[in-house]
């Protein structure tokens, strides 16, 4: 077989790997293709050999000099909060001061609230009455699980501590 | 007992176990993370420890240079650090760390005016075998220096998918998320960068 007719060494490489391929069975009858392989197969070798150097014995204590000098992480989010809210609030305060119609219609949404938050605390009371009459032992039991499933989902955010980054 | 007895609050007590113990064991460096981020430097420095070999290791096959491989594991960690809030700890510190580092030897790399003539210098006498013995002879030895000399050659792309699968002994899927790339893309950089150190071997070995 010329070299001519030898496959594309990466056709060759992607074959090998699967284990079958029209590219390895002529690698196994060609002496051009067979020792491409070989001399692959040997720097594999070699290369697994290689190892990382060891970082320098001041490299640990470098870092943490320059560490000790930041703000703890959680502070550094603390920090870059806060600024967010105060102008979030300003520009809220401000349109709001500013403009007289939206300070009334403020007003009169919270006096709406008051108004039907009566009305709906006590229909919802008066449903949950008729629920318990008519079926106590399936709502009690839901309302167990529900418990069970809050304490333990609890109990995971405390062990674990704030997790910033899904704030 | 009844196998197909069905107890729901007892199974679902038990999936919730399970869920937490199978998350345990696979997420090492998750106390560590945690405890850093609220302040505790020690936890920091733990994390640092055990990932100090790769970076730096990473770092110098990139830079080939000792002076800025240390600088830049120094910024990469302090980097880390800064950025611990941002952090997603499912995700494997090392490999967050290692991507890090890249960046910031690629950003070195680019402000390089220079590249080829300054790099083969410092690398013969610093990155040694994996196997430290009696019996690795000095042909055995200079083989090796001339694979280091070698892959030095070589461009940053070839010099870190090699350093990362062979020297780190990295999966694919690992290195994928180190160099942000997709995982079946990997195989095709190892062969085409293993093919250019081949020749360039093919080429050194005197006639």
């Amino acid at each position: 077989m010329t070299p001519n007719q030898c496959p594309d060494l990466e056709v060759l490489f992607t074959e090998l790997e699967a284990g079958e391929g029209s590219a390895l069975d002529h690698a196994a009858t060609c002496a051009l293709c067979s020792a491409v392989l070989e001399d692959h197969r040997q720097l594999e070798k070699d290369l697994y050999r290689l190892a990382d150097p060891l970082p320098p014995p001041t490299l640990v204590a470098n870092v943490m000099a320059r560490v000790a000098t930041e703000p703890t992480p959680l502070r550094r989010e603390l920090w870059a909060g806060i600024p967010i809210l105060v102008a979030s609030l300003g520009v809220g305060l401000g349109l709001l001061i500013t403009n007289d119609q939206a300070l009334s219609q403020l007003g009169a949404a919270l006096a709406a609230l008051v108004m039907d938050g009566k009305g709906l605390l006590q229909g919802l009371a008066s449903g949950a009455n008729a629920l318990w009459s008519t079926a106590a032992g399936p709502v009690a039991a839901i309302l167990i699980i529900l418990l069970i499933v809050s304490l333990s989902g609890l109990k995971r955010l405390v062990g674990d501590g704030p997790n910033p980054s899904q704030a | 007992m009844n196998a197909l007895t069905f107890d729901p609050i007892g199974d679902i007590a038990q999936a919730i176990g399970s869920l937490m113990a199978e998350e345990a064991p696979t997420l090492p460096w998750k106390a560590d993370v945690l405890a850093a981020r609220r302040g505790d430097p020690n936890a920091f420095e733990a994390l640092v420890r055990s990932v100090q070999r790769a970076v730096y290791g990473l770092a110098l096959r990139l830079l080939n240079s000792e002076a800025e491989a240390a600088e830049v594991s120094q910024e990469a960690f302090l980097r880390a650090y800064q950025n611990l809030h941002r952090y997603d700890e499912s995700r494997p510190f090392d490999l967050w760390v290692m991507a890090i580092t890249r960046n910031l030897c690629l950003d070195l790399l680019r402000r390089r005016t220079k590249m080829r003539t300054e790099e083969l210098e410092p690398m013969k006498e610093v990155l040694p075998s994996g196997e430290i013995s009696l019996e690795d002879g000095a042909i055995a030895r200079q083989e090796r220096q001339s694979l280091e000399e070698a892959m030095t050659t070589l461009s940053a792309e070839d010099r870190e998918v090699l350093a990362l699968y062979y020297v780190q002994k990295r999966t694919t899927k690992e290195i994928a998320q180190i160099l942000g790339c997709a995982p079946g893309t990997i195989m095709a950089r190892l062969f085409r960068a293993r093919e250019k150190l081949r020749k360039k071997m093919t080429t050194e070995e005197p006639t």
